[in-house]
C-alpha cells in the first residue's frame, strides 16, 4: 500500500564563493540538516542520495554517494547513489526519495546536493559550463553559460508581451530584500531599483542583478514514511503531495517556444493533479529565478498569472511578501546563489519553514506550497507540490 | 616527485567541445566531411520522412535505421541579436554574438556570429553559414604514434 511522504528536517553550509573542498560543504549541510531535528541520528538513515552535477569535472570524483556516506556515518541499507539533472539534480532526488519511500523501498532517506564550482581555478568555471548543453551543438556555438539564452528569452518576451527592464529589475530587488536575512545565502546585500538598473550590462538586456552568480555550496533533506515522521518530530508535518517533471527537447534547434515554457506547463499539471490542488491553492512558492526573466515567465507557466502578465504580477507585488503568491521569500537563486545540486533542496528547505511556520519571511497561514526549477538549456522543468494537508 | 608530470606536453581532450570528427570516431562523420564542402546537412528518415537534427543514426520517431542525408539551407535570416559582454567561455572572443536564425524556415538555429563587431548585426540581416578550421586533436596511433585529426566547424556570418 502506498504510504504518505514527509520532508522532516533540512539545513544548509553557507553558500557563497567558499575556501573548501566538496566533501567540506557536504559535512556543513548534512551536520546542519541532522541538527535540525535532534531525535533522528545518521544511524536512524536507511537510505542517501546525492545529488550533484559537477562532481567529476570540478572535483574528479565519482562514486560520490558512498564517500558522503562514509563522512556523514550513514550506512545505508536501501539505496546509496547519486543523481544528476543540472539545475534540478536535488528536486530530482527529493522526487526520487519520495517514490521510494511511497512504495515502501526505505523508511529514512537523506537527499544532500551541492557543487564546489570554483575549482581548481576560477576562470574555469566559465569553460566548465560548456558541459551543461549539448556539448556538440549548442556548447560548440558557445553557448554553454546562459545569459545569452535568457537575454534572447527577455527580448523576445519584451517584444510580445510589452515586459519591461523595470518589471525584470523588479523581481531582483524582491529577492534581493528577501535575502537580506537569510544568513547562508550568498547575498545579504539589499540592490535598489536604480542599482538594478544602471548595473553592468553581461548580455543586454540582462545585467548585473538580472542573472544569479555561480556559487559553492550544499544543502541536505531528510524525507521519512509518514510513521516514521511522527516518531521523529513533534513539528508540523509537511507531505510531499505531488510531482511533475518534463522535458521536450534539449538542444536549442528543438525548442518549442522561447517565451512559453512547454514542459514547464506539463511539469506543472502533473503536480498539481497528482497533488489534487490549483495553481490559487499555492500560498508560496519557490522558483528557479536564474534570471529575472525566468521568475517572470514562471509566473504565467505556474499560472499564477495569465500568458503575458508575468511583469503587471511583479510590478503589482503579488509576488511579493503579502501578495497573492509570495515566491523565493529566501531569497532565490539571484540571493541565495545557485550550487546546482543543492538549489532544489534549499528551496525545500524553505518551503519546509514556511508550511512549519518557522521560516523567517514567514506567509501567515501557509499550508500548501511550490518549488520548481528549470534546468539545461530550458531543456526540463521540475515542480514539486508541498502540503500541511494529504 | 612533482605533482601531475603525466600531463606534462599532453592535450586533455575531453575538455575541448568539439567531437572528434573522421569515420574512426564517429559514426555521423559524413556532417563534417560536407560541412568542409560547404554543405550544412542532417538526416531524414527513408522509411517516415521525419528530418531530424543535429543528425543521427537512428530515426527519433519511428526508431529506423534507414537514413539519408539532406541538405539544410546555409542561408537565413537573423530574428533575435544577443550580444555576451561578460563571463564569454574560454577560446572564444569577447563579445560573444549569437543570434536566434530562421533558416528559411526549415529550422530555427540559436547559432555563434563570427566576423561581425558589437552593434553590427540587426535584426532582418540575412547571414550565411561559414566554416572554419579549428585546433586539429591529437589521438594515439597504432604503433604509439601521435596523429593529429583534422578538425572543422562552423557558425555563421552576415551575407555581403
Amino acid at each position: 500500500m502506498a504510504r504518505n511522504v514527509c520532508l522532516i528536517a533540512g539545513g544548509m553550509s553557507h553558500w557563497g564563493v567558499r575556501q573548501a573542498t566538496q566533501r567540506d560543504l557536504f559535512q556543513e549541510a548534512g551536520k546542519a540538516c541532522f541538527d535540525n531535528i535532534p531525535a533522528l541520528s545518521n544511524k536512524d538513515v536507511d537510505g542517501l542520495l546525492v545529488a550533484s552535477a559537477y562532481t567529476e569535472r570540478c572535483s574528479f570524483q565519482t562514486h560520490l554517494a558512498p564517500v558522503i556516506a562514509e563522512y556523514l556515518g550513514i550506512k545505508p541499507q536501501n539505496i546509496c547513489a547519486r543523481v544528476e539533472l543540472l539545475c534540478a539534480s536535488g528536486s530530482s532526488g527529493i522526487i526520487l526519495a519520495y517514490g521510494l519511500i511511497k512504495a515502501g523501498i526505505a523508511d529514512v532517506i537523506m537527499v544532500i546536493g551541492g557543487e564546489m564550482l570554483y575549482t581548481p581555478q576560477r576562470w574555469e568555471v566559465q569553460y566548465s559550463e560548456l558541459a551543461s548543453v549539448d556539448h556538440d551543438w549548442d556548447g560548440t556555438q558557445g553557448l554553454g553559460l546562459p545569459p545569452p539564452a535568457f537575454s534572447m528569452v527577455a527580448q523576445q518576451h519584451m517584444q510580445k508581451y510589452g515586459t519591461t527592464e523595470e518589471q525584470l529589475a523588479m523581481v531582483s530587488v524582491k529577492n534581493r530584500r528577501n535575502g537580506l536575512s537569510n544568513p547562508k545565502g550568498q547575498f545579504q546585500q539589499e540592490v535598489t531599483l536604480e542599482e538594478a538598473l544602471n548595473a553592468r550590462a553581461i548580455v543586454p538586456p540582462l545585467k548585473l542583478y538580472d542573472c544569479c552568480p555561480i556559487t559553492d555550496g550544499a544543502a541536505a533533506v531528510i524525507l521519512a514514511s509518514e510513521e516514521k515522521a511522527k516518531y521523529y518530530t513533534d513539528k508540523p508535518l509537511v507531505y510531499v503531495k505531488g510531482s511533475g517533471q518534463a522535458t521536450l527537447n534539449n538542444m536549442s534547434a528543438n525548442m518549442p517556444s522561447w517565451t512559453t515554457w512547454e514542459a514547464l506547463k506539463i511539469a506543472a499539471k502533473q503536480a498539481y493533479t497528482k497533488a489534487g490542488v490549483q495553481p490559487s491553492d499555492i500560498d508560496v512558492a519557490q522558483t528557479h529565478d536564474c534570471f529575472t526573466i525566468s521568475e517572470i515567465i514562471e509566473y504565467e507557466d505556474l499560472g499564477f498569472c495569465e500568458k503575458g502578465e508575468g511583469g503587471h504580477f511583479i510590478e503589482e507585488g503579488h509576488s511579493d511578501i503579502g501578495g497573492t503568491v509570495p515566491v523565493n521569500t529566501d531569497g532565490g537563486l539571484l540571493s541565495c546563489g545557485h550550487p546546482f545540486g543543492g538549489t532544489g533542496i534549499r528551496q525545500g528547505i524553505e518551503i519546509m519553514k514556511q508550511l512549519q511556520g518557522e521560516a523567517v519571511k514567514q506567509v501567515e497561514g501557509a499550508r500548501t506550497a511550490l518549488t520548481h526549477n528549470l534546468s539545461g538549456f530550458i531543456a526540463a522543468h521540475t515542480v514539486i507540490i508541498y502540503g500541511r494537508d494529504i | 616527485m612533482e605533482g601531475i608530470s603525466i600531463l606534462d606536453g599532453k592535450y586533455a581532450a575531453t575538455m575541448d567541445m568539439y567531437p572528434l570528427q573522421s569515420k574512426e570516431f564517429n559514426m555521423i562523420y559524413k556532417f563534417y566531411d560536407y560541412l568542409r564542402e560547404g554543405r550544412f546537412t542532417t538526416t531524414k528518415c527513408k522509411d517516415c520522412g521525419t528530418r531530424s537534427f543535429p543528425p543521427r543514426i537512428i530515426c527519433e520517431e519511428c526508431l529506423s535505421e534507414n537514413l539519408d542525408w539532406v541538405d539544410l539551407p546555409t542561408g537565413g535570416t537573423v530574428k533575435v541579436v544577443t550580444e555576451e559582454v561578460r563571463g564569454v567561455p574560454i577560446g572564444f572572443d569577447d563579445p560573444l554574438i549569437h543570434a536566434l536564425i530562421d533558416l528559411d524556415g526549415e529550422l530555427t538555429y540559436f547559432a555563434r556570429v563570427i566576423n561581425c563587431q558589437a552593434g553590427e548585426l540587426k535584426p532582418g540581416d540575412r547571414v550565411k553559414l561559414a566554416v572554419f578550421p579549428i585546433d586539429p586533436l591529437p589521438v594515439d596511433g597504432r604503433k604509439g604514434e601521435i596523429i593529429k585529426q583534422e578538425r572543422v566547424f562552423f557558425a555563421f556570418e552576415k551575407e555581403d
